[in-house]
């Protein structure tokens, strides 16, 4: 999996070195850099090759939209990977939050509100979940 | 790796369930099958209220007991678990969130030429323009020939100042310790024109009472072949201005 982005790495680098290599001939043109300017015409069109070719080797990459918009805003992408990181943290942390709410308070309330004894499979049932879980502590 | 432990504490496995019911192997012996014909399979769960109720006790001790829903078996993965550590992805979460990253675009692709920082919407360059109007393809990408190169001709002389967008640069901050780190790894550090200066300043200090020693001895010499010569007191205290 690697090898395929190193691989479009190197031919995006290429090319951005021939992109910036023309930009400095064309900036300052001169008659005599006339076969320069082909060359690196060509290099182009060559480096765009390259490029189109890894894109089947890449056809099952899916990009978030959300980073394209960072890019465009000119900001880094790695906050994107930060920022889903911390979101899905405090989302776990919701989530088991929630869940050992749940879990907790409605043996809680249940052994509150049955004064009465309770029937002896949910007897059995409490002993065998209350000797599993950690919820002895709650009672 | 202590933030994010402080974040979400340690990794606690969820105590495991139980099976069917509560009554899992190894444990207390399950009820008493309940009376032919008596077994309330496809009744409805009775109610908190409901079940512990007097009237119903021998009812409920004989048969199934519904109160709860048989909880999740331990294989399935929920919120419970700490998903990040699940998916060994600490090593992520320590490196982007355990320090700062860096806001510009610059910052990651550092080696990018132009101003990169700008929004996209600003020169139309922006990458959502380019999925929203994708550019009309051909085929594919087809060398230019020397008739088609012949339209590449350009007028001599220097671009002007608007088109040069190449050249701009994200001013880029001084870090001293990085200049002292790569002072160091450099086996033979290039000379700098004030390095340089500096140590032809110095090596005139050092020339120069050198040179004024000679001076004076030319002179010294030159006075003594002279008609004029002003003696020995007079060299005495020439010297000791020297001296001094």
């Amino acid at each position: 999996m690697a090898e395929k982005f190193d691989h479009l790495e190197e031919h995006l680098e290429k090319f951005v070195e021939n992109i910036r290599q023309l930009g400095i001939i064309v900036s300052d043109f001169q008659p005599s850099s006339q076969a320069g300017l082909n060359q690196k015409l060509n290099f182009i069109v060559t480096g765009l090759q390259d490029i189109d070719k890894c894109r089947q080797q890449l056809h099952d990459i899916t990009v978030p939209l959300e980073v394209f918009e960072y890019i465009d805003q000119g900001r880094n992408p790695q906050l994107y990977t930060k920022e889903c990181l911390e979101r899905a943290l405090a989302k776990n942390e919701q989530v088991k939050g929630k869940i050992d709410t749940m879990k907790i308070p409605l043996w809680i309330l249940l052994l509150r509100a049955c004064n009465t004894p309770l029937p002896r499979p949910a007897n059995l049932y409490l002993y065998i979940f209350l000797e599993d879980s950690s919820c002895c502590c709650f009672l | 790796m202590e933030n994010f432990t402080a974040l979400f504490g340690a990794q606690a496995d969820p105590p495991p369930p139980p099976t069917a019911l509560g009554f899992g192997a190894g444990k207390p012996p399950p009820p008493p099958p309940p009376p032919p014909g008596g077994g309330p399979g496809p009744a409805p769960p009775p109610t908190a209220a409901s079940a512990p109720s007097g009237a119903d006790k021998s009812a409920a001790g004989c048969g199934p007991f519904y109160l709860m829903r048989e909880l999740p078996g331990s294989t399935e993965l929920t919120g419970s678990t700490n998903l990040i550590t699940h998916y060994n992805l600490e090593h992520a979460y320590n490196k982007f969130c355990g320090k700062k990253v860096k806001e510009k675009l610059s910052n990651f692709l550092p080696d990018l030429p132009g101003m990169i920082d700008l929004p996209g919407s600003h020169d139309n360059s922006s990458l959502r323009s380019l999925i929203e109007k994708p550019p009309i393809l051909g085929g594919s990408f087809n060398p230019i020939t020397g008739t088609m190169l012949a339209g590449f001709r350009l007028h001599t002389g220097p671009l002007p100042e608007q088109c040069r967008l190449m050249h701009i640069q994200p001013p880029k901050k001084k870090n001293k310790q990085k200049h002292k780190q790569s002072r160091a790894q450099d086996p033979v550090p290039p000379e700098t024109p004030s390095d340089s200066d500096h140590k032809k300043k110095k090596k005139k200090k050092e020339e120069d009472p050198e040179r004024k020693r000679k001076k004076k001895e030319k002179k010294k010499k030159k006075n003594r072949h002279s008609p004029d010569h002003p003696g020995v007191g007079s060299s005495q205290a020439s010297s000791s201005s020297s001296l001094r």
